[in-house]
């Protein structure tokens, strides 16, 4: 899958906005409102695919680390320009938790998405016990974006999975 | 091989059937939040009783399947590994997937090459 796809304009509006608690029994749900909103708005259940695989994983990392402050909702976005789609996802990590979400994400580009996804198959297999990156993995190659992360001022952290439509 | 004495976990979303006496259904999605503990446990059963009977092939029916998280794709990765560094009796983990399915395409695919002449998939559609 093709991932060589530029971020899009701050300024586009978004085409979906959710704003929402940050609780593991809501990701089902917008997964597979993203798989819908996905299929009917572009038409192809291709990308609709893509886009669950992309949602859940970035939801559950964000859930994972998020703080229990009363600022904690999470924010789902999904933008397009006609020819990129972009997924972000913002929220407010508990302090502890910061850098280990940071850590997670970097040097994803280090290796191609294929490679980089049989490696994380290969670590799962090696070491049962420790993370295995699968999910950051698995974005890239079957979700077919490219990842990137920003530390905002006010604590928060925006996840962007940018890919073709 | 006689499979008829495990439990067979009842989850929400994934519907567990062990439906001839050396395969396994999974129909549903799986995305619990961290990797299912019933279906390891069921998983690890179903190996034990293969090893101990000494099963040519199980037989993991995917097919209906629609959607894994990566945390419980590993529950896959571990059934396979546990196949892998059997010493006594090592028997052939064969799935059966749909082609519609992404995931499995992209995750059987990955699991295939690392675990070749262990692991094999055919598509059922």
């Amino acid at each position: 899958m093709e991932t060589n796809s530029r971020s899009i304009a701050e300024s586009q509006h978004p085409l979906v906005f959710m704003r929402f608690r940050p609780a593991w029994a809501y990701i089902d749900g917008i997964r597979e409102f993203g798989r819908f909103f996905c299929e009917t708005t572009f038409g192809t259940p291709e990308l609709a695919e893509r886009a669950r695989v992309i949602i859940q994983e970035t939801l559950e990392n964000a859930v994972k680390y998020s703080s229990t402050s009363a600022e904690a909702e999470l924010e789902l976005l999904i933008k397009s320009d006609g020819n990129t789609i972009e997924f972000q996802v913002s929220s407010l990590p508990d302090a502890a938790h910061a850098q280990a979400l940071l850590s997670e994400l970097s040097g994803i580009h280090a290796q191609d998405p294929e490679a980089a996804y049989l490696a994380a198959f290969q670590r799962a297999s090696d070491e049962p016990w420790a993370s295995a990156r699968l999910g950051i993995a698995r974005m890239r190659y079957e979700g077919g974006v490219e990842l990137s992360v920003k530390e905002e001022a006010s604590g928060r952290i925006r996840v962007t999975a940018t890919g073709k439509l | 091989m006689s499979m008829n004495t495990i439990a067979v976990p009842k989850l929400d979303s994934v519907n567990v059937e062990l439906v001839d006496p050396d395969t396994v259904k999974l129909k549903g999605t799986i995305t619990k939040k961290e990797p299912a503990q019933d279906l390891d446990a069921f998983f690890k059963a179903v190996h034990r009783e293969a090893v101990a009977s000494r099963t040519p092939q199980v037989n993991v029916d995917v097919s209906e399947l629609t959607f894994v998280n990566s945390s419980d794709i590993r529950l896959f990765v571990d059934w396979a590994t546990w196949v892998k560094n059997e010493s006594t009796h090592r028997y052939k983990l064969r799935f059966l997937t749909s082609r519609h399915i992404t995931w499995q395409k992209t995750s059987f695919t990955a699991l295939k090459s690392l675990m070749d002449g262990i692991l094999s998939f055919d598509s059922s559609d």
